[in-house]
């Protein structure tokens, strides 16, 4: 209807048939289909969709609505089919305009659609730009409904600096909130999420990274001074930035080591409970820094994956045969017909020693993958993989199910993974919809939802990968799609965030097992940093739990052999656990430091794997009162016979860390 | 005067070398007494090679930096070469006096015998601030019981000697192109760089040396000659075929444009874009044989990687900004460039080249 009307006074006077071509003289159009019979107005004044340029012309339409709506504008009608087409939204006046939004690509192919909320009586300019074609064609605004769909995301726009390189979605400000992380070989740009959503800019200039993260970002605090610090993971070697004590500056470390970076990792390789560096080397055997403990990394290569023509892609710890270590898979590719190809799982034999098995336990795949994406998909205690495939040269994507006896079988048919023809390099497994079942998120930018049954229904969401974190801390991963956050809509489905902070293990808890069991069964989760194939994501452990209203408790192995076991905690929350604060008074017997007896009733020996002798420690009381405190003599022990009876802590300061033990005093 | 001092001290090497050890007095055997002056003598036993030392070879005569070979190493050239920062090229190669190489196709290097030698000079001219011509390395490839070794000599500062160096290194540079100052921190490739391109199922190989690559006039300093032809004449080839399916110079107008474009890719991109090679598992076969379908160029294939928002195939005709492939080449981000080695900036001329095919392609995929 609109459109004939358009029409007829096209026909009846030029003039009103030119009226789009200026901001002054925007064309009021209404809901319904409308004719653009060729763009040769005034340009776009501002870029709304931060990409590309803007054509030299534009067309300007206005729309004002009679009332609030939930709006679209979209050019993606069938009509079109072939058009390429770019539009921009304002608010404003013709002599200051914002811009609200736009697009370019969102439609099919090359057309493009936008949608938000529309506030009665604001004007609303539209200006379409000739980027691509001078052309015409029709476009429609109607009120946005949105499909129905596993999962719903809501784009929002950000200004990292530099754009659209975001490689961080991880807390760099203690608050255990996901902030977004950006970087310039001189720069760290951070945005800082303040209130959920809400984000304060923080740059922090650094020198000239000799080596940038165009492969891969990895984020943990090796030095443990309580502030994140960061590996550039670049194609002719590694630096790292060392966050100072107070968060506010970076030291650089290079080396000359030439290095073609691929995945890296955070992680404590040799179970010192500091945390070393992997990454992966694309022509060469992969490298590792392995920290003194006192904040320097030691460069090493050999011994973890030792294709001397390299081939190693995507780097991941986990433990794969859940005997308390991390064991190391790499995802590999390399044209041709050769062994480099063939994924590897280096399993930790626990004695700082590793074997390669993937032959013997089903995971030697010659698959073409670059990440592979690691979760107990039907939560039965034991972690299975997703292979994801980045070309189809040699095999379609995997899901590799664990047998529970260290083997796998290939599970893929029958799961809808078989029938999943896109491919992508990055590969994640979390939990988006909160359902308690890990989904996949990879695959060139789809959402696989993990229909609790082993098998996997293709959500239709199409979001380059990008890093996951939660940016309005609602318990819901949101995405970073370019230059926008993806914000997943909440469903209802309750969820939990474990955060750790480990005093005798590495400060960040990587390595941990945390398992959450609540009516639906009991999930796990290993504490990573660095999965898939580029991004640093969220360092909390995310957790849906559905519709269950309770969760009856959470346990953190630590990498230190410590077990925080915590009871009926409140979810819908963040739950920050600090490693020692939640021991079970059952266990005594601990790798690093025991006490016994216990319960005791005079005086409580330490039975320590390392010498403590004139090392600090203190006893505090359940409700975290001092009680005790003194330096440890050479016997080691502790008298206790004036405490009263009841529940204590004692922290032992050493190493550089703080072990903490729960003991009873009779 | 000038003959007599280098004959001593060439003797000297071939002496010293001869005396020390049994494989160079077998090649020496190849050139009865007369034939071929002491001079020419190029050094090159397989029992001792790579030496330590360029001079140790001697593949030239006169000074070390004038890169004048021997009269028994040829200089050639390839029709389209790869693009490698502007860097300037002299090729060589060298086989022993007995041994031939034999043609095998169009598009396959020659089946080269043992002790095959082939030698690349990387150098730039007007290098800063002194605008003056600096050799970096020289990069060899050998043949050695059926398999090519690599050996890379990078150059001293005076330009007097390149050493053994396979280790990988940098140099920065600052010259005048075109009467354009660029520069670049020039990557000297360690060995394992060398096999990423130049190899075949992991595999070393040679990447220049094939007919196609080779089926032009050379500029000899005994005067213009076609290249295949002087190799048969000089004892290093056994014989090749009349006709050659040969790829084009791309910088040559006269050529058809699509042709040169798939030239340049040819060299430039093929040893990883091909079956058996690095990046195989990607659609893309952009040797020159295997081109002429617009498939196998990218056209209206969408990418398999995610390089950047809105580009939608690898190449979209008339659509340079939505085509992945020209933003990769124009791009120097290492994680977007390509190819991935050997090129840290962009190489202005071709892309243009590579815009003006892309705009004489008609289909935009839709």
């Amino acid at each position: 209807m609109k459109k004939i009307t358009f029409f007829t006074l096209c026909i009846a006077s030029i003039s009103l048939c030119m009226a789009q071509d200026l901001c002054e003289e925007a064309l009021g159009v209404d809901f319904g289909t409308y004719s653009v019979g060729g763009i040769d107005g005034e340009p776009a004044p501002e870029n709304c969709i931060n990409l590309f340029n803007n054509g030299e012309a534009g067309e300007w339409y206005k729309f004002v609505p009679q009332q609030d709506y939930y709006l679209e504008i979209s050019t993606d009608l069938a009509v079109n089919t072939g058009k390429d087409t770019r539009f921009h939204v304002y608010v404003g006046n013709c002599d200051d305009l914002t811009c609200l939004g736009g697009d370019e690509d969102s439609g099919n192919n090359l057309l493009s659609k936008f949608h938000f909320n529309a506030t009665q009586g604001t004007t609303y300019f539209i200006v379409f730009d000739n980027k691509w074609s001078s052309e015409g064609f029709d476009f429609e605004i109607s009120e946005y409904v949105a499909p129905e769909t596993l999962i719903a995301f809501e784009a929002s726009v950000i200004n990292p600096m530099p754009p659209g390189n975001t490689l961080g979605a991880v807390d760099m400000t203690g608050d255990f909130l996901d902030d977004i992380v950006s970087i310039a070989a001189d720069n760290v740009n951070i945005l800082e999420q303040t209130t959920p959503g809400t984000f304060n800019e923080i740059n922090i200039p650094t020198s000239n990274a000799p080596f940038i993260p165009s492969w891969s970002f990895a984020v943990a605090d090796f030095d443990r001074n309580g502030f994140n610090d960061l590996l550039y993971g670049g194609g002719a070697g590694v630096t790292f930035m060392k966050a100072s004590s107070d968060g506010t500056s970076f030291t650089e470390i290079s080396d000359d080591q030439f290095v073609f970076s691929q995945r890296s990792n955070f992680v404590d390789i040799n179970k010192d409970g500091h945390l070393d560096a992997f990454v992966c080397h694309d022509w060469e055997p992969n490298v590792y820094y392995l920290n003194d403990g006192f904040g320097n990394l030691v460069f090493n290569q050999g011994g973890l994956g030792d294709s001397e023509q390299g081939g190693n892609y995507g780097s991941i710890w986990v433990d794969y045969d859940n005997d308390g270590d991390l064991d190391l898979f790499i995802a590999k590719c390399r044209g041709g017909n050769t062994e480099i190809k063939i994924n590897q799982m280096h399993r930790n034999n626990g004695d700082g020693t590793f074997s390669e098995v993937a032959e013997e336990i089903g995971l030697a795949d010659p698959i073409q993958t670059w990440s592979s994406a690691w979760a107990d998909f039907d939560n039965n205690g034991f972690m299975d993989v997703f292979v994801g495939a980045s070309s189809f040269e040699d095999g379609s994507h995997k899901l590799m199910y664990n047998n529970g006896d260290g083997t796998f079988t290939d599970f893929t048919t029958g799961t809808g993974i078989e029938n999943m023809m896109s491919m992508g390099t990055e590969n994640v497994a979390y939990d988006f919809n909160n359902d308690g079942y890990v989904d996949i998120y990879g695959i060139g930018g789809r959402i696989l939802i993990n229909n609790g049954d082993m098998t996997f229904t293709d959500a239709q969401i199409d979001i380059p990968n990008g890093p996951v974190g939660d940016f309005n801390n609602d318990g819901f991963l949101d995405i970073i799609d370019y230059d926008k956050i993806q914000y997943n809509q909440p469903n209802g489905n309750n969820w939990l965030k474990v955060a750790l902070v480990g005093t005798e293990s590495n400060i960040n808890g990587i390595g941990a097992r945390i398992e959450v069991i609540s009516a639906l069964g009991k999930q796990i989760r290993d504490v990573k940093a660095g999965i898939g194939f580029r991004y640093m994501n969220s360092l909390n452990t995310h957790f849906g739990i559905g519709e269950d209203t309770e969760i009856s408790k959470v346990i953190v192995k630590w990498p230190s052999g410590i077990v925080d076991e915590i009871s009926n905690p409140d979810f819908n929350k963040t739950l920050v656990v600090e490693e020692g604060s939640f021991l079970s008074v059952n266990k005594t017997a601990y790798k690093n430091l025991s006490l016994y007896p216990n319960p005791a009733t005079e005086v409580i020996h330490i039975n320590s794997a390392f010498n403590i002798e004139g090392e600090k420690y203190e006893v505090f009381s359940i409700t975290g009162q001092r009680q005790i405190s003194g330096t440890i003599q050479q016997a080691s022990s502790i008298q206790i016979d004036r405490l009263s009876s009841g529940i204590y802590f004692l922290k032992v300061y050493a190493n550089g860390k703080v072990f903490q033990r729960k003991f009873i005093k009779e | 005067m000038r003959i007599n001092y280098y004959f001593l001290v060439l003797s000297a090497i071939f002496l010293i070398s001869c005396s020390d050890d049994e494989g160079y007095s077998e090649i020496s055997d190849e050139y009865p007494p007369g034939e071929t002056p002491k001079e020419e003598m190029v050094s090159f036993d397989l029992e001792a090679v790579p030496y330590s030392k360029l001079s140790d070879y001697n593949f030239y005569d006169g000074e070390l930096k004038a890169m004048e070979p021997v009269s028994t190493v040829l200089p050639y050239e390839l029709i389209t070469p790869l693009f490698t920062d502007y860097a300037k090229k002299k090729r060589f190669i060298w086989m022993p006096a007995t041994e031939k190489a034999l043609f095998v196709a169009d598009k396959e290097i020659f089946n080269f015998p043992n002790s095959t030698v082939l030698i690349k000079n990387f150098y730039y001219e007007k290098v800063l601030p002194e605008n003056e011509q600096k050799i970096i390395e020289t990069r060899l490839l050998f043949k050695r019981n059926g398999n090519w070794e690599f050996a890379d000599y990078v150059w001293n500062d005076e330009q007097t000697e390149a050493y053994l160096d396979l280790e990988g290194s940098y140099v920065a540079l600052e010259w005048e192109e075109n009467g354009e100052i660029k520069s670049t921190d020039y990557r000297i490739p360690s060995e394992n760089e060398c096999v990423t391109c130049h190899k075949t199922n992991e595999m070393p190989i040679p990447i220049g040396p094939k007919p196609q690559n080779l089926n032009r006039l050379y500029n000899y300093t005994d005067g213009e000659q076609h290249q295949l032809q002087k190799w048969v004449d000089k004892g290093f080839l056994e014989s090749f075929p009349k006709e050659i399916v040969t790829v084009k110079d791309w910088t040559d107008e006269s050529q058809p444009l699509e042709q040169r474009v798939r030239s340049y890719f040819d060299i430039n991109c093929a040893h990883c874009h091909s079956e058996n090679a690095h990046c195989s598992y990607r659609s893309l076969r952009l040797a020159y044989s295997e081109s002429e379908s617009l498939e196998h160029m990218g056209v209206c294939i969408e990418p398999e990687e995610y390089i950047a928002p809105g580009l939608l195939y690898i190449i979209m005709g008339n659509n340079k900004e939505r085509s992945n492939m020209y933003y990769r080449l124009n791009s120097e981000d290492e994680a977007s460039r390509m190819p991935l080695l050997g090129r840290t900036i962009v190489h202005r001329e071709y892309v243009e080249l590579l815009e003006e095919w892309i705009n004489s392609l008609e289909n935009n995929c839709q």
